[in-house]
């Protein structure tokens, strides 16, 4: 198994199962993780049910002060025994026209590598956005 | 779509395990209290619309190359050194 980075703690499994769906996906249950050699610092994660494929990346590459707030239901829900089995990994949305990069912050996945469930927290709080860009040149968020 | 009438402090019940009470009725606000099993996720629809969007213009069916993902990647850094 290998690491994600220091900044997340734990080794992903190559399966997650969602415990609760991806927003508008619900019906995606489980995702494989593609090897991420050749898109590194990237990674794809495919669904089993259909072939959606969601871009994602460790948020703490993008924005090391990063502090999503798990809800306490959602620590019950994903069997959380111990937090260094936790990571976080947020979608990339990839824009074409001018081409770029986006990064939710706002509705992180959370996966606990030891049972491999997994849940998209939609965070309270709006100190995070939805559209946060890969590139520091760019602070400005993009609305979307 | 179902259309009830109910007062502050009555309430409507979702299959046996959603529960969702009128805790207050002001003006054009009314406070409600829901009451669900802790798989089931409760989001303003506001909230939950805007994630949504944002995760269907994420997805994709899976035809991005890797080396597309990589060459990204670069040409995000690169702008960032100009």
């Amino acid at each position: 198994m290998e690491r994600f980075t220091d900044g997340n703690e734990g080794s992903e499994p190559r399966i997650i199962r969602m415990k609760r769906g991806i927003l508008g996906f619900e019906r995606l249950t489980q995702f494989v993780f593609q090897p991420q050699e050749e898109t590194a610092p990237f990674r794809q994660m495919r669904a089993i049910e259909d072939g959606t494929t969601f871009v994602v990346i460790d948020p703490f590459i993008v924005k090391p002060d990063y502090q999503p707030v798990i809800p306490d239901k959602d620590v019950r829900l994903l069997e959380i025994e111990d937090a260094s089995d936790v990571i976080v990994m947020n979608i990339v949305t990839i824009h074409r026209i001018p081409l770029g990069a986006t990064i939710n912050l706002r509705a992180p996945l959370i996966v606990n590598t030891k049972s491999g469930l997994a849940v998209q927290v939609v965070l309270e709080d709006d100190t995070y956005p939805l559209r946060f860009p890969l590139g520091k040149k760019n602070q400005t968020t993009i609305e979307p | 779509m179902l259309v009830l009438t109910r007062k502050g402090g009555e309430a409507i019940r979702i299959g046996d395990s959603i529960k969702i009470l009128m805790l207050d009725v002001r003006g054009t606000q009314v406070k409600i209290g829901i009451e669900a099993p802790e798989d089931v996720a409760v989001y303003r629809e506001e909230l939950f619309s805007v994630v949504e969007a944002e995760n269907a213009s994420a997805a994709s069916s899976g035809s991005d190359s890797n080396a597309n993902l990589s060459a990204l990647w670069d040409v995000l850094h690169k702008e960032e050194e100009m």
